[in-house]
């Protein structure tokens, strides 16, 4: 009878923990902390593009963002271009809705005009790089079936790992394991599996600064393992809540950006 | 007379050398199960050799693949169809999935980037990301896919009836697996589509695994064919067993040895076991004397070893020349030829070895008195019918001399109408899969065929400016007037077509932009939008090199040289800060063709002077030794003549056979002037030439009659090959031995009539 109480008040307890740890929860939690921190951010970000060869492409780019409501909502993206060189100049916006195509602004400055880019799957590449636009502004976490694989120590840090695969079919990916930082949510490795080779792509958070309060993510990689090509990005010259007024995000100002936002 | 010895040795203990033979050959035998198969034949050049280092440079430069395939689908009422698209779009989806194929560069319908714009929106994403099923959908891709040139010939052919998805294969996949694969999934969607399956890959991989299976078909249909001859002319079993017995044991040492040695079985030496059953039938001189000894002499062992000190001369010699005519094959620089050369020439001594010991010891043991056939009645039966080929030359010199020159000369016009060229597929018979499926797709897209054409300029970013963009704009436009470039591609094809879409399709702005912002702007967009290979396969990341894709309809040697002369004259004629050089499958093809093919013309003249001195050797004359030659170049010459009229290219197999050649024709001319002068020096109170000449035609000519007849029945199972190239050498080899022996027993004895006066010391007559 004891052993019989005992068992039951081990499985009470153990259903009680994972309802405190509910995947789904790990998944919001780490998208407000790795993607929607403050009301808004504003970093200079330097992505080193490296192929198999070694050789190197650099973009240079001022990024914007602004959070229309609550953590998962919609949002907003203004890019500025230093480098390449021939680019400067040109500005990128996006109007980032979860759950439907996003909309998408490019200022053409050899031309001086600018064009309405149709939106294209979401896990298309940003900017030539291996992040996708999911990975610079998250995915909507109902898209996946989300499992709770294990808890573990990843560096210095307890780990929740998730596994996250697609409801739907036509990713490149058949699930993605996310090791999520108990403390900060940020997450400091995915891991991307497909059918056929398994492990060929992975992200990882090389640095966590902690700016205005706020634990950033400020250099990042991602490395696919079966082209060799490898994307390092840095953030610096980080500011939240800066009051970004949204009427930049505007036609106007994409050709002609103010100065103070974009430096 | 260290043969002698081993003959008499032979003689003495028969059963002590089978058992030795046997024994090697168990040893030998053993090694076979470390056996390598390398039926890829591009490692004819090592992966180090420098056109490999350059293709796999520009491969990894602008992130290609060195092997691709291309599906064709046919559909003759158009592929714009609900039912035909939607299998497209499943068969590039299970293709991408097939190991071995590269699956995020697979390029058809629904993976193809495709630029547009309409009501102020710029669209970058794949041509057909759903199959489209209203008809308005129908209408919108049938608008896309006509709409963009860049399309046209490629994905897409002119009538609308055929389009294509090409498949790049990864590192060390094999073209053959992946086209199986391909082929059950198009063989599971049915419908009203035909489908085709084709590329270097397919051709190349296909070839290695058919010679392989070929091989090891052939080699025991060759040895049957053998030993049924054998046992036809002899009447006896225990010769024939012998013959066969032989050229096993040559076959199992040579074949040992090279495994044993740790080289692969490459598709060159897989040919070897042919090769050594074939020689091993000069054997055939051997037991051709014994049958006429056995019956003049006392007993056995006396007739053994007279026959043995009669052909031991002639049998050594050819031997010697077969051997130098493939150990020559040592001076190449391609290893698998230098390892077959080898493999040839050791087996070709071992078969000699065993003539002078297991043969003998095999005769001994034989207790059947008949080792031979009945002699013929005198004016009947073969051995007249040689007598009389021999006449014609002995008795009309003149005439049959001034014959076979004219023949020559008729022939060395023929050989100066010979086309250097090499063609792959065309290896493969008209009516095979893979050559039907590369000739469909050809007629009705770009081609099947792909080289590069790589520019590159030593300026940072050089190949962003309007001029670098013109200079490459303007190279395509000149490669595209020659017949056999069906579409070529470049970085130039999206920056305009960037131009055209951003400026709503208006047709001036289908150009070159006029500043070198606007081209990197354009190329960023396009970078920012398609897939990262769509840039890289074209452009580097320094912007200093561009790649132009340039496909074939041909897979023909010639149609690339073509590609390179007219690069090279644009290049003359438009001197810039850019430099052209030609890379890729078609480029490779090239010059592995033109390698093997100088190295063999390289062995081929080598061996000419091998073979001529060791003639010289054996007569101890130069004078025999040209006489003897005379059969040998006459019968090449006429071939070559003959491959001249009939228009057949100068190709990789046929001057891998003249070269092997060589050392064989030659062998024929060696026995009939050897024998020819011991019978004269034989013959009481000075020769008859002529009488000597008839005996010569009669007794040793029936020997070579006899090894005519064996090397070209063992041949000509060849003939029945798939593959053209085994045709080709069937066809050859077999024409090579009559012919040698035709020239062997009619003009040796014209040429000898008429210098031998010069030649033969002592006293002579001319009856």
């Amino acid at each position: 009878m004891k052993k019989y109480l005992f068992i039951c008040l081990s499985a009470l307890l153990v259903a009680a923990s994972a309802r405190a740890a509910a995947p789904e929860e790990i998944m919001r939690s780490s998208q407000a902390a790795f993607l929607y921190q403050g009301k808004d951010f504003k970093a200079r970000v330097v992505m080193r593009l490296t192929g198999k060869t070694g050789a190197e492409r650099i973009r240079e780019l001022t990024m914007l963002r602004k959070n229309s409501g609550a953590p998962g909502g919609d949002q907003k993206y203004f890019i500025y271009f230093y480098k390449p060189a021939d680019v400067k100049d040109m500005t990128f916006m996006v109007y980032k809705y979860p759950k439907k195509d996003d909309d998408r602004w490019l200022f053409i400055p050899a031309l001086n005009m600018v064009r309405r880019i149709a939106a294209q799957d979401k896990a298309s590449s940003f900017v030539g790089s291996d992040f996708t636009y999911e990975d610079v502004s998250g995915r909507d976490i109902d898209d996946d079936a989300h499992v709770l694989v294990k808890e573990e120590r990843l560096g210095s840090s307890d780990c929740y790992v998730v596994k996250s695969a697609p409801k739907e079919g036509g990713m490149d990916y058949a699930y993605k394991l996310s090791w999520i930082d108990k403390g900060n949510y940020l997450p400091l490795k995915e891991e991307y599996y497909d059918g056929r080779s398994g492990l060929y792509k992975v992200f990882s958070a090389d640095e966590i600064k902690t700016i205005s309060g706020i634990p950033t993510v400020t250099r990042r990689a991602m490395k696919n393992l079966s082209s060799g090509h490898k994307t390092e990005a840095e953030f610096t010259r980080v500011e939240y809540n800066t009051g970004i007024e949204d009427s930049l995000f505007s036609e106007r100002f994409l050709k002609q950006p103010p100065k103070k936002r974009i430096e | 007379m260290q043969r002698q010895t081993l003959v008499e040795f032979s003689v003495k203990h028969p059963r002590l050398v089978l058992v030795i033979a046997a024994a090697l050959t168990a040893a030998a035998l053993a090694l076979f199960p470390g056996m390598k198969a390398d039926t890829n034949p591009k490692n004819m050049l090592p992966p180090d050799s420098a056109v490999r280092v350059w293709n796999a440079e520009v491969d990894g430069t602008f992130g290609l693949y060195e092997d691709m395939l291309v599906v064709g689908v046919v559909n003759e009422a158009g592929v714009v169809n609900p039912g035909t698209l939607a299998r497209i779009a499943r068969i590039t989806e299970a293709a991408a999935r097939i190991k071995g194929v590269a699956r995020s560069d697979v390029a058809g319908f629904t993976t193809i980037t495709n630029v547009t714009a309409s009501a102020g929106t710029l669209r970058v994403a794949p041509l057909m990301g759903r199959p489209p099923e209203t008809p308005e959908e129908l209408e919108a891709f049938r608008k896309d896919l006509f709409g963009n040139p860049l399309y046209a010939g490629r994905v897409i052919s002119r009538d609308g009836k055929t389009t294509a998805i090409y498949i790049p294969l990864e590192k060390g996949a094999n073209g053959k697996a992946v086209a199986d694969e391909l082929r059950g999934i198009v063989r599971a969607e049915g419908g009203p589509e035909e489908y085709y399956v084709a590329g270097d890959p397919v051709a190349r991989d296909t070839f290695g695994s058919i010679m392989f299976k070929l091989m090891a078909k052939f080699s025991p249909i060759a040895g049957a064919i053998m030993f049924v001859a054998v046992l036809v002319m002899f009447r006896s079993l225990v010769l024939a067993c012998s013959m066969m017995a032989v050229a096993m044991i040559s076959v199992v040492w040579s074949m040992g040895l090279l495994i044993g040695l740790g080289y692969p079985v490459h598709i060159m030496s897989s040919m070897a076991p042919v090769f050594l059953m074939a020689i091993a039938t000069d054997s055939i001189h051997i037991f051709n004397e014994f049958s006429f000894r056995r019956k003049e002499a006392p007993d056995r062992r006396t007739a053994i070893i007279e026959t043995m000190h009669a052909v031991a001369r002639p049998v050594k010699f050819t031997a010697l020349a077969t051997a130098a005519g493939f150990g020559v094959l040592v001076f190449m620089s391609i290893i698998p030829v230098k390892v077959f050369g080898v493999t040839i020439a050791f087996g070709t001594v071992a078969l000699r070895l065993l003539s002078f010991s297991f043969i003998p010891a095999v005769l001994m043991l034989t207790r059947d008195k008949k080792a031979g056939p009945e002699a013929d009645a005198p004016g009947r039966g073969p051995g007249a019918f040689l007598r009389s080929l021999s006449a014609i030359g002995a008795l009309r010199p003149r005439a049959t001399v001034a014959a076979v020159i004219v023949l020559m000369a008729v022939s060395a016009i023929g050989v100066t109408r010979i086309v250097v060229n090499n063609n792959m597929v065309e290896w493969f018979k008209k009516d095979s899969d893979v050559r039907r499926s590369d000739a469909a797709i050809n007629s009705a897209l770009g081609g099947t065929s792909l080289a590069y054409i790589v520019a590159s300029s030593d300026k940072e970013e050089y190949m962003k400016t309007p001029e670098a963009m013109r200079y490459i704009e303007g190279l395509q436009r000149r490669l595209e007037t020659l017949e056999a470039v069906g579409k070529t591609n470049s970085v130039v094809d999206y920056v305009k077509r960037i131009n055209l879409v951003l400026h709503d399709n208006d047709p001036h702005f289908d150009a070159v932009p006029g500043s070198k912002e606007e081209i990197g702007q354009y190329l960023f967009l396009f970078g920012m939008s398609a897939k990262p290979s769509d840039l890289d396969n074209v452009i580097d990341p320094s912007f200093t090199k561009a790649n132009v894709w340039v496909q074939l309809k041909t897979w023909d040697v010639r149609a690339m040289r073509e590609v390179m002369k007219t690069t090279e004259v644009y290049m003359a004629a438009n001197p810039g800060a850019i430099v052209l050089k030609p890379a890729g499958t078609a480029y490779f093809n090239l010059v592995w063709n033109d390698e093997v093919l100088w190295d063999m013309l390289k062995g081929f003249i080598i061996a000419l002077v091998a073979v001529f001195v060791i003639l010289t050797f054996n007569f101890r004359s130069i004078g025999w030794a040209a006489l003897g030659y005379a059969p040998l170049l006459f019968t090449i010459l006429l071939i070559y003549g003959a491959v001249g009229y009939a228009g057949k290219d100068f190709d990789m197999p046929i001057s891998v056979l003249s070269c092997l050649s060589l050392g064989m024709a030659v062998d024929f001319s060696i026995h009939y002037i050897a024998r020819f002068k011991e019978r004269l020096a034989s013959m009481e109170g000075g020769g008859d030439v002529v009488a000597a000449l008839l005996w010569t035609a009669e007794r040793p000519g029936r020997g070579i009659a006899r090894n005519a007849i064996l090397f070209g029945a063992a041949f000509s199972v060849m003939l029945f090959a798939p593959l053209t190239p085994y045709v080709t050498v069937g066809a050859f080899i077999v024409a090579m031995m009559t012919l040698s022996a035709l020239f062997t027993m009619v003009l040796l004895p014209a040429l000898i009539v008429l210098f031998g006066k010069r030649l033969v010391k002592g006293n002579i007559r001319l009856s």
